[in-house]
């Protein structure tokens, strides 16, 4: 809650402040301007900031980045706009600019869209801040990106050692999969007895994309697989992802490049993969690029995705919502790839084969159907730590270019593409539907996605392993930085949460609702983990009296809700009955799966019906003032499923000390609790939740979506928006 | 405690389960039901004076269906039978379904068939015969016919006070047979004025008070259309009422009267002399349509919804399918309308007229909507109770005529989703906001299914005075009674209620959603999503289990201090951590 009254931008270690323009407006409501903020806009080596004169109180600050600042890398767009002689101009790095900018406007990746006025500013110092915006945010080589100064920096201390406790991730709980044990302890952990950890790409010989470490069938020797690199795109050998419980393999593979090679190879892979199942079952192969969409098209719907969320008109993109979010497709494309990953659940699950995902470079749409598949049947990879060694493994790992993709340098349009973003909306699809089932929050999810413009981490600033090594090597050496015991500059990974938030922020991440955890209950005064799964007794009393086959999943909500008479209209049906021929094996997997109770501990598949997706309002609407629910949204439940959760935790705390074991004294609780929103000290009563509370929270949409004025869409449209479809003439100026 | 309501026997053994009253009439071996989801079931069907029941024997696991006849808009044969003497009969529901069976024809043609033992039952009123609720006498410890009492729910708001009386010019229902006895009207107009009022408003339902702010002493009130009519009718005794009503509240020199109705459509209303309030007229009021259609496009909307739900939902082209049948847009037009009505009366301290054409569909659903926001009362489960008894059924909501209770006339073009829609909206806020409202989701779903089961007599008839003639409160069970005797299936475990909180909704579609647990709950496929309610009671349990613990140790704890604390007289820092001082 930090209370800003300096007129000093808060600078990075190593951040420099490149240009800087006094008396500027920050606009705040779209048409009036007596909210608007004056203050400085300085553009620094890091991001663009705004000092603003009068600076209200924070709920959640960030580490790196202040109220009004964003990162350069965070910057798609700058716009700057002349409304007196009616210009505008998108500028890129190193032009010119023949006019004086009355305003600048900012469209940012992650869908914010900020305006400045430069009315009262100094003609040329505003021109100067405009072109020192567009240029810095077009980094021509990536060791221009901040990342690397931050990193660097903290190697000048006097003996070497490092300044502000740069951890490569000892300190972490996330594995990196950097190093052979992570392999190991994975390998460990699923039961692949049959595969090992394959060390011939160490120093990157072999193939330039893939990790020095990976996973591949005991029965490939080194030789085998060196003869076979050659044959695969970017030498890439496939690689093992996963093992099912029933020893069935999940494994990624890039295409064979070698037409005449290919049978061969593909046999002797398969083969090799067959002999690491126990069962010695058969391979099958999931070619990813045939039946998903391509990078492409995934860009072109987040482009559209964000037309309708934030740069149309409030009024005028209500009214054909629906249908313009259905042709956006971007909903159509979270359903496509989480049905291809039931289907391949389907495969390891039911069929008990090994599954190998098919994909060209195997870079991008693998990683999402990879990960999916395992979130579906692990629940290991539900807690936070595990999603996060996920990620290490299937996305920065296995090569996903995140530079490319994030298009950090902003040079080549066609590879920019939000797979990630994607991914992470497959996630909290399945989050949606299964609150209760993972450790994060959305929240968590949010800020995950909007760190990938914070260009600091090791996680999003490489397309590989490799290109890190060299970059950092090289730029150690450029600058003679002496890196110590280090082979290069050691980035903090974006897990290292501590980088962007206190602990107390990092709390908003925990799930009250998480069932593996928290949730211990003390019985005859031992700790004992609550089991998740829905008790017997609870289960029955829905159904008082019946024979258990006459109930199924389709009565809607009785299954939620116990009651004791049912004078509820029912509709019973057996599911397992349908009739088969209309049916394919994997849909009727999928109806079995429904029709038993869920186990959160267990295989969760998500409800594909398109009327059970929704659209991730915590990321796509956040900053749309018209869309924010003051005191309202899921948030207010979160607030009290917190508090009752901090309730237990006092409780059991007070519990330990009572029984005399080394517990945390009463006092120190509140510091050690998981739950940003905490007990009062009056228990049994709910406190009402707090008045900042909205659906943004604690995002907030106050600045951040300027839709433009004048300029940036036709006038006439601007007024057709206006004209709000529920008011008549005398009222049009209403706001409800 | 346990009601035994329904009882299940094992109806694989072929006993039904059977409510008091209710008796088996008819029942048909070898009856097919085509399922849409799952094809072809063969079984056995049997037809009560309540329900339909369907039971498939001769599979494992056993398939039933079980419907209260109630929901039943349509019976009817489809084609003629077919070489076998099969015969095939469509049954529409009142609730998102269509059943189908294939029967083979009695080869008796005396007999009836179940099907027209089903008809006569469905459609009891137009057989002459009793609706299910006269005959069904259950006993509930709560007697729900006792929620409502208009004089202590109107005391609760203060009233009467300075301004306002209660009027008893409608005791009888002289005045306006479709409004209830008790009336809320300014002090200052005589019943003599009011009369002349009632021949001025549609229906005679002049503008009497909903609701009033207990600080701003701004008013919420309704009435019905004025009789204006092409020439400009107007009635002095009608301008100097809404005049009292504005100046009732001393906070504002305005009001605002809020017509429903699309312009076009109010003017259109002149014809039949109807109309609207001119501005010449009323001087200090400002009038505002809210463009909510009638009631003929609410029904045509719910037909294309059901088309579009059941029985399956198309993939590729959901959203614009959904987008195509308005519904959403017709909630949120009426959402919308009644938070400018609560933002006017809370942000604007103005009190406000609410009206339609006759009052009855329209304006229900705003004041009611509105009402909910402003005053957190309602969103309890018994003060629902109360709104619903109040601004539904008081005020004359012609349930009878909307839902068509057992009249088999299927194409009356009076029947309209008119509350369907309202517990809609109430749906989407609890939604926004999930700790708002003490009831959950099953309480509003069980109140629809009762819309039409006709199993309570809470919504039969069209107006307080019909229920009174009718006796329905002496010879039929109350839903309130059912619902009160086991409030905990119906509570919001996430519940805060706080006071003077006002709920302002966003009416935006992007927060608009459909109602999924309501709408496709019968497609297979569907299936409820984690149950975040069942986990927070599981953690409430959790939380009673370890204070009981702590309680219980603190109070070991206590006891040893107070033993040890006379031994060691004079060392009081040392028994400030209990534990220790035996250590």
């Amino acid at each position: 809650m930090a209370f800003c009254l300096l007129y000093k931008p808060v600078l990075q270690f190593c951040e420099i402040v490149v240009n800087e323009a006094n008396f500027v407006r920050k606009c705040i409501g779209a048409e009036s301007c007596q909210d608007d903020l004056w203050g400085k806009l300085v553009c620094t080596n890091f991001k663009v900031s705004f000092i603003a004169h009068n600076s209200l109180p924070r709920q959640c600050t960030h580490r790196l980045l202040g109220e009004h600042d964003i990162p350069l890398a965070c910057v798609e767009q700058v716009v700057t706009v002349n409304d007196v002689k009616g210009k505008q101009k998108i500028l890129g790095s190193n032009q010119k600019l023949k006019f004086n900018p009355t305003e600048l406007i900012l469209y940012c990746k992650d869908f914010r869209i900020i305006r400045f006025r430069f009315d009262e500013a100094g003609p040329e110092s505003a021109k100067k801040v405009c072109l020192a915006i567009a240029h810095y945010s077009h980094p021509a080589d990536p060791q221009l990106l901040f990342g690397f100064e931050y990193v660097g920096k903290r190697y000048h201390g006097s003996t070497g050692e490092r300044v502000n406790g740069v951890d490569p991730g000892g300190g972490l709980q996330t594995p990196l999969f950097d190093c052979s044990s992570d392999w190991d302890r994975e390998i460990k952990r699923t039961g692949a007895s049959e595969w090992r950890v394959c060390t011939i790409n160490q120093g990157y010989f072999i193939s330039p994309s893939l990790p020095e470490f990976f996973v591949v069938p005991v029965s490939l020797a080194d030789q085998d697989l060196k003869q076979y690199a050659c044959c695969f795109y970017s030498q890439r050998i496939p690689l093992w992802c996963w093992n099912h419980s029933s020893g069935s393999a999940l494994v990624r593979m890039s295409n064979i490049s070698d037409p005449q090679q290919q049978r061969k190879v593909e046999q002797r892979i398969s083969s090799a993969i067959t002999k690491s199942h126990p069962l010695r079952s058969d391979v099958f192969k999931s070619d990813l690029d045939k039946n998903l969409p391509n990078i492409q098209d995934i860009q072109a719907a987040l482009l559209k995705l964000r037309q309708i969320c934030v740069i149309d008109s409030f009024e005028e993109s209500e009214e054909k919502w629906l249908s313009s979010l259905e042709s956006s497709r971007w909903m159509e494309y979270v359903r496509t790839f989480l049905r291809h990953a039931v289907e391949v659940v389907y495969m390891l699950e039911s069929r008990h084969v090994s599954v190998i995902l098919l994909e060209k470079e195997d870079r991008d749409l693998s990683c999402v159907i990879s990960c999916l598949v395992q979130l579906m049947c692990d629940p290991h990879c539900r807690s936070l730590h595990s999603f996060q060694g996920l990620i290490q493994k299937e996305w920065v790992m296995a090569g996903h270019r995140f530079l490319d993709r994030c298009n950090h340098l902003k040079r080549n349009d066609k590879e920019e593409s939000p797979v990630f973003l994607l991914f992470l909306d497959c996630v909290w699809q399945l989050w949606n539907q299964y609150p209760a089932a993972f450790e994060f929050t959305e929240v968590y999810l949010t800020v995950l996605g909007d760190s990938m413009w914070v260009p600091v981490f090791s996680t999003f600033l490489f397309n590989c392993p490799r290109q890190r090594a060299e970059h950092s090597r090289d730029f150690a050496s450029s600058k003679s930085i002496h890196l110590g015991q280090d082979q290069a500059l050691c980035f903090p990974p974006v897990w290292d949460w501590s980088q962007q938030f206190s602990l107390k922020d990092q709390t908003l991440f925990n799930n009250p609702l998480y069932v593996g955890k928290i949730a211990t209950c003390v019985q005859n005064g031992t700790v004992k983990t609550f089991t998740h799964r829905r008790s017997k007794k609870n289960y029955s009393s829905t159904l008082r009296g019946l024979p258990s086959a006459l109930r199924n999943g389709s009565l809607g909500p009785n299954d939620t809700l116990t009651r004791r008479n049912s004078l509820m209209l029912r509709l019973r049906s057996d599911l397992s009955q349908v009739r088969e021929q209309q049916e394919t094996p994997s849909e009727r997997f999928v109806r079995d799966f429904f029709s038993r109770p869920v186990d959160l501990q267990g295989l969760l598949l998500p409800q594909l019906l398109p009327s059970h997706l929704s659209v991730w309002k915590l990321y796509f609407l956040r900053w749309v003032p018209e869309a924010q629910i003051p005191q309202g949204g899921p948030i207010t439940a979160f607030h009290k499923l917190s508090v009752l959760t901090d309730e237990i935790e006092m409780l059991q705390n007070q519990l330990r000390q009572y029984q005399g074991a080394a517990g945390t004294p009463n006092n120190l609780h509140a510091e050690h609790s998981k739950m940003y929103f905490k007990a009062t000290s009056t228990p049994h009563q709910s406190p009402a939740p707090p008045e900042y509370l909205s659906s943004s929270f604690p995002f907030s949409p106050v600045g951040n979506l300027c839709r433009p004025g004048i300029l940036g869409t036709p006038l006439s449209k601007l007024l057709n928006g206006a004209k709000i479809w529920l008011s008549t003439e005398t009222l049009a100026n209403e706001t409800i | 405690m346990f009601f035994c309501v329904q009882v299940y026997k094992d109806p694989s053994k072929g006993e039904l389960p059977l409510l008091p009253e209710e008796h088996v009439q008819d029942s048909a071996k070898d009856v097919t039901y085509i399922c849409p989801f799952i094809g072809p079931v063969r079984g056995s069907l049997s037809v009560t004076n309540y329900r339909l029941f369907f039971r498939c024997t001769d599979r494992e696991p056993v398939f039933g269906l079980d419907l209260p006849l109630g929901v039943l808009s349509r019976v009817e044969k489809i084609g003629a039978a077919t070489s076998r003497g099969d015969v095939s009969y469509g049954l529409a529901c009142k609730d998102m379904r269509n059943l189908r069976f294939v029967h083979k024809e009695p080869e008796d043609s005396l007999k009836k068939s179940v099907f027209e033992v089903l008809m006569k039952f469905a459609f009891p009123v137009s057989n002459n015969m009793s609706l299910f609720a006269f005959e069904y006498k259950q006993v509930f410890p709560e007697n729900g016919w006792k929620v409502y009492d208009p004089l202590a729910e109107y005391k609760r708001q203060g009233l009467p006070n300075e301004s306002w009386r209660i009027s008893k010019v409608n005791d009888h229902y002289e005045l306006c047979d479709s409004y209830p006895a008790a009336l809320v009207v300014p002090v200052t107009i005589t019943d003599e004025e009011l009369r002349r009022v009632s021949s001025f408003r549609a229906k005679g339902r002049i503008p009497v008070l909903s609701w009033i702010h207990p600080e701003s002493q701004a008013a919420v009130v309704r009435a019905s259309q004025p009789m204006v009519g092409q020439n400009g009718r107007r009635c002095k005794e009608d301008e100097k009422l809404l005049q009292a009503i504005m100046d009732a509240n001393a906070q504002s020199h305005k009001m605002f009267i809020f017509d429903a109705r699309p312009s076009v459509n109010a003017a259109a209303n002149k014809m039949k002399g109807g109309g609207y309030e001119s501005e010449d007229a009323y001087q200090n009021a400002e009038l505002v349509f809210l463009d909510i259609h009638n009631i003929h496009v609410m029904r045509e909307s719910l037909r294309k919804l059901k088309e579009v739900v059941y029985p399956n939902i198309e993939d590729s082209h959901w959203l614009s399918n959904l987008e195509s049948t308005h519904w959403l847009e017709h909630i949120k037009l009426i959402l919308a309308g009644a938070l400018r009505i609560a933002d006017k009366v809370e942000s604007g301290k103005t009190s406000v007229v609410v009206h339609c054409s006759d009052g009855w569909d329209r304006t229900p659903q705003l004041t009611s909507l509105a009402l909910i926001m402003l005053d957190s009362h309602y969103r309890t489960i018994r003060g629902f109770q109360i709104l619903l008894e109040k601004e539904w059924l008081s005020f004359g909501h012609r349930f009878q005529q909307r839902v068509g209770h057992g009249d088999k006339n299927h194409t009356d073009a009076d029947r309209s989703p008119i509350f369907l829609q309202f517990i809609d909206c109430v749906w989407q806020m609890t939604r926004q906001f999930p700790a708002a409202f003490e009831f959950n989701e099953y309480f509003l779903i069980t109140i629809l299914d009762h819309l039409y089961s006709c199993l309570f007599g809470t919504f039969l008839c069209n107006s307080e005075q019909q229920r009174l003639k009718e006796e329905v409160p002496k010879h039929t069970v109350s839903l309130w009674s059912f619902v009160n005797s086991q409030l905990e299936e119906f509570v919001n475990p996430l519940y805060v209620g706080y006071p003077s909180h006002v709920l302002f909704p966003t009416v935006g579609i992007r927060h608009l959603q459909l109602w999924v647990t309501y709408y496709i709950r019968w497609n297979p496929r569907m299936r409820p999503q984690e149950p975040v309610h069942q986990r927070y009671k599981e953690l409430l349990a959790k939380r009673a289990e370890l204070q009981k613990r702590v309680e219980e140790l603190q109070r070991e704890a206590a006891n040893r201090t107070a033993s040890s604390s006379s031994e060691r007289a004079g060392s009081p820092t040392r028994s400030i951590t209990p534990v220790q001082t035996f250590v």
